[in-house]
């Protein structure tokens, strides 16, 4: 079934649209914008939701909207809405409208609102565009849009280091991250080619040509080429730098330099499941029928490691925010593990923990920002007791971070039992050293249940003296109020599935959400309840909270060892990442240095060095074969122009003043241009006498600033002058003679002269021909007048560039002025 | 110019003689650039030197009275080199809107089009007289004008900012 394309592109476009408006509605309604903005993304969750039926239907061979958008290169513009990426698109607007009310409350009195909505919406419009993208090349575009968004968000607060760090960081891993994915991208369109009954296409699902549709004939092409696990690390690559999984995991704690609606929304709900949802979409293309296929031991690996390192690494976290992020960065983990496991319980573990992970996880951003703004401090060590300060706070608290923990029956417990169930299946299937699976999911559970409690704490206990939290706003208080509700909710429906009782909706939505990444549909609708025997993952559960409650009390001892641990520079990514930084930077300002020492000789000298070898190298490269030498025809004017013309050149280097030399240089100037009238070119001769003539004008006018005589040359410097200038006449000969050698067999000139003049026959408006007699400037003016838009351009930028030099000549800082001088 | 050397009489009597010839011929080259050699790029550089003459032997501040420009204000756009920048700005405007018309048009990107008038009866009759020859509306004359203006905005631009140094 298909969904209405209209209503798709509304939703896709309206977030733009309105981030287009924020500056005019920021005029009009100042900090009321919020409530615009959310009732922009209000208005994208109803028109996905809208779509609910076709999604739930969705077949991934026929259900796709395709718009032709680059047909030379055979890119269509492809939308496609299934579960999974209607999950996307629930999560990008519903969690949206909830993060722009909070916004309302939370960012009363900052500075920079406007930038801040207008970027959280095309942030929004993005994610929508990543959820509905089927084609490569539009994911790719959109995926790009959500980190340049996050980039601007995380650098909110631009003024200060630590903002300006964080949004570099998270830009260079994002962004580096998601060109290992295009190369991937590529690698699997070139596969589709080669692959059985399909040809080329960049159309990921959603067409009978799409890759996912024939996903065992690119399997195919791919293994049959030796690039199929490549293509799977390439791809795998853009999600785990994206979704901050080990060792990529370290952009995410800076991050959270940005408000913390902005952590909610980014870096909890949505950006970050870009790489999820990237893994979850790919996994029927990649998951093939082995035992052990390629594509789990690589993504659910790296998921099972990312999720117990920075669950660990959240133990060590002073900072509220700083442990959501780690834990973050687990969950994604999890989430990545569920897909990667090759069996149906792991894919439900993956398309469940994306919706619980996102409500409970945006809760507790919002939790962290209520305490950051009521209590004022973020630390740790700081905080307790807050339960009486705020009460509803604690409630929703509760509710969420049960659910991180994994205690029955909150939300987060079902997804994680379905992980326990994929690992314990895929170990007693496999034995040996897949029982790891299962050992490092509980592993990484403790340490996920510890931190839960350990947020939980700050409600309970004993308030330190001096903390006093205020009531928070309403607009603070009900979005994480509305999410905690969400997850009561799904916690609920397992409970009552205890009794077979199944609330509408949910189960429905969730199998859609599986079936999208799954190889072949579940048989039986997707349910979940409480469980009520001792089956193995239902012990492994139960052991995890045992060994969590058992190493509580030895939270504090834990947290200093995990912080002494990471601060030992060989394994923490950050020093390798600071140290390839710092030194990236200090090489680029050492050649700037080296190359822009403020002397025109040294600019001169570096440039056409450059040019020249590069120029050489090409030639070299390419293997060029000089033209046959086969004598000279010259008439006698033109020998004689010539004549002159070298004569000249040699009486410049002669020349005694500046005067002498550039008239001299002028001889040579117009004896070209005589050879152009020799040749019959009268607009050449023309415009190089004018040119010529104009030099001669300016040489006079800075003369008069230079000093009138040369002085003394120093014999070094002759010599590596005489030497660059060699080098610029071969490579300038080199090119001459080879560019004129190669003259086409069927000259375009001919037609020229035919489409120029006014045809014989013609009528009032003459369209296909020039009608001019001057073919010159007909093709300047009109064949080719893209060519000569281009190069009246290159005379407005150079103009605008010396007009910017010069203005901005005096307003360079130390350093600074050194490098854009 | 601030130099101590005066430019002598012989030289300023040759260029207020010349420079109306130059801007003369120039505006020739622009018109007839179709047919004859010419064209909006030698028309413009043609121009500048003309301007370039000026301002050597008589001083920028003629070439602002002359012209009735404001005396030049602070920033590097103030006075008469603003009035350049606009003109290579607005010529590059008028080039591409060119091209955007015939797009309006149905008709790809910077299609050129020549209106032929000679064969209306009413200028069939002014063209027949001998030395008048055809006559035609060229669409790429606007684009020409374009070239024309960004060449001399651009070259004026950057004479006069450096001169100013």
């Amino acid at each position: 079934m298909q969904p209405e394309s209209a209503l798709l592109l509304a939703a896709l476009t309206l977030p733009f649209l309105g981030a287009a408006l924020v500056p005019v509605v920021y005029r009009l309604l100042g900090e009321r914008t919020a409530y615009y903005a959310a009732a922009v993304a209000g208005a994208t969750l109803l028109l996905l939701a809208g779509e609910y039926g076709a999604a739930v239907a969705a077949e991934p061979a026929t259900s796709g909207v395709t718009y032709q958008w680059i047909p030379a290169l055979d890119i269509s513009f492809t939308l496609y809405l299934d579960g999974l990426s209607l999950l996307l698109g629930f999560l990008a607007s519903g969690v949206g409208v909830l993060v722009f009310v909070y916004s309302g409350g939370y960012m009363h009195g900052e500075s920079g609102q406007a930038k801040y909505y207008a970027t959280m919406l095309a942030f929004m419009g993005s994610m929508v565009g990543v959820a509905l993208a089927a084609d490569l090349v539009a994911l790719f575009v959109f995926w790009e849009l959500t980190s340049v968004t996050s980039f601007v968000l995380i650098g909110h607060y631009q003024r200060t280091d630590a903002g300006r760090y964080a949004a570099r960081k998270s830009m260079l891993i994002t962004v580096s991250g998601g060109l290992f994915m295009l190369v991937g991208f590529l690698v699997l369109a070139a596969a589709s080619g080669q692959a059985d009954g399909l040809s080329r296409t960049l159309t990921l699902v959603g067409t009978p040509n799409s890759l996912v549709a024939n996903a065992e004939a690119v399997r195919a092409a791919l293994k049959s080429s030796g690039l199929f696990v490549p293509a799977i690390v390439l791809v795998a690559l853009g999600a785990v730098t994206k979704s901050a999984q080990v060792p990529f995991h370290i952009w995410l704690p800076n991050a959270m330099e940005a408000p913390t609606p902005v952590s909610a929304f980014l870096h909890s709900a949505t950006m970050v499941k870009a790489g999820v949802y990237l893994v979850g979409r790919m996994r029927p293309l990649f998951l093939s029928e082995t035992a052990v296929p390629a594509w789990m031991l690589v993504v659910a690996t790296i998921g099972l490691v990312s999720m117990a390192i920075t669950a660990i690494l959240a133990i060590g976290a002073t900072d509220i925010k700083e442990l959501l992020a780690y834990s973050t960065a687990s969950h994604l983990g999890l989430i990545i593990a569920g897909y990667g496991l090759a069996n149906e319980y792991g894919v439900e573990t993956g398309a469940f923990h994306v919706l619980n992970h996102a409500v409970f996880k945006a809760a507790l951003f919002m939790v962290a920002g209520i305490i950051a703004h009521e209590a004022g401090t973020r630390y740790i060590p700081d905080l307790g007791g807050l339960r009486r300060d705020l009460p509803i706070t604690a409630g929703i608290t509760a509710v969420a971070a049960l659910g991180m923990a994994g205690v029955p029956p909150f939300n987060g417990f079902y997804s994680k039992e379905l992980l326990f169930e994929a690992t314990y299946y895929v170990a007693s299937h496999e034995g040996g050293l897949f029982w790891l699976y299962p050992a490092i999911a509980v592993f990484g559970s403790v340490f996920t249940f510890l931190y839960s409690i350990k947020f939980l704490s700050l409600f309970f206990g004993s308030k330190p003296d001096g903390l006093d939290a205020h009531r928070p706003p309403l607009a603070m208080l009900l979005p994480p109020l509305t999410l905690a509700g969400i997850a009561s909710v799904i916690g609920l429906n397992g409970v009552l599935g205890t009794f077979d009782v199944q609330l509408p909706v949910i189960g429905e939505f969730l199998t859609a959400v599986i079936d999208a990444s799954a190889t072949e549909p579940l048989e039986h609708g997707f349910e979940y309840h409480v469980p009520t025997t001792l089956s193995p993952y239902f012990l492994m559960s139960l052991l995890t909270i045992a060994l969590g409650v058992v190493s509580y009390p030895f939270y504090d001892r834990l947290h200093h060892t995990v912080r002494r641990l990471r601060a030992l520079p060989p394994v923490s990514p950050n020093w390798y990442y600071d140290t390839a930084v710092s030194g990236v930077n200090g090489l680029s300002r050492s050649v700037a240095r080296t190359v822009h020492d403020r002397r025109f000789r040294r600019y001169a000298f570096t440039v056409v060095t450059a040019v020249c070898l590069l120029t050489l190298g090409g030639y070299a490269a390419a293997g060029v074969t000089l033209p046959t030498f086969d004598g000279v025809a010259v008439t006698i004017p033109v020998a004689l122009v010539l004549v002159t013309a070298v004569l000249g050149a040699i009486a410049v280097t002669r020349a005694p003043s500046h005067i002498a030399g550039v008239l001299t240089l002028s001889i040579l100037g117009f004896m070209v241009a005589i050879f152009f009238v020799l040749s019959d070119a009268p607009d050449l001769a023309l415009t190089q006498l004018v040119i010529e003539t104009l030099l001669l004008v300016i040489f006079l006018l800075v003369l008069d600033k230079l000093p009138t005589w040369y002085g003394e040359v120093r014999r070094s410097r002759l010599v590596t002058d005489t030497l660059l200038s060699g080098v610029v006449g071969v490579t300038v000969f080199l090119t001459v003679l080879l560019t004129t050698a190669a003259s086409p067999s069927e000259s375009i000139a001919g037609r020229f002269v035919e489409l120029a003049p006014v045809p014989a026959d013609h009528g009032l408006w003459i369209l296909e021909h020039g009608g001019g007699n001057n073919i010159v400037n007909v093709i300047l003016v009109d064949f080719r007048a893209f060519d000569t838009l281009g190069e009246i351009s290159v005379i407005a930028m150079a103009a605008l560039s010396v007009l910017t030099l010069i203005g901005m000549r005096g307003h360079g800082r130390g350093d600074e002025g050194g490098e854009s001088a | 110019m601030t130099t101590d050397r005066q430019p002598t009489v012989i030289a300023r009597t040759v260029t207020r003689v010349v420079v109306p010839f130059i801007l003369l011929t120039a505006l020739a080259l622009l018109f007839q650039g179709h047919n004859l050699p010419g064209g909006g790029f030698i028309a413009g550089v043609l121009t500048c030197t003309a301007f370039a003459l000026v301002y050597i032997i008589y001083g920028r501040e003629s070439l602002r009275t002359l012209l009735g420009i404001a005396a030049d204000g602070p920033g590097v756009l103030g006075g008469i080199t603003g009035l350049y920048a606009r003109l290579f700005a607005v010529g590059l405007l008028v080039a591409a809107t060119g091209g955007v018309v015939s797009m309006a048009l149905g008709y790809p990107f910077l299609t050129q089009a020549v209106l032929y008038l000679s064969d209306l009866p009413v200028v069939h009759a002014l063209t027949a007289v001998p030395g008048v020859g055809t006559l035609e509306l060229a669409s790429a004359f606007v684009f020409d004008l374009g070239v024309y203006a960004v060449v001399v905005g651009g070259l004026l631009s950057v004479l006069s900012v450096v001169g100013r140094e």
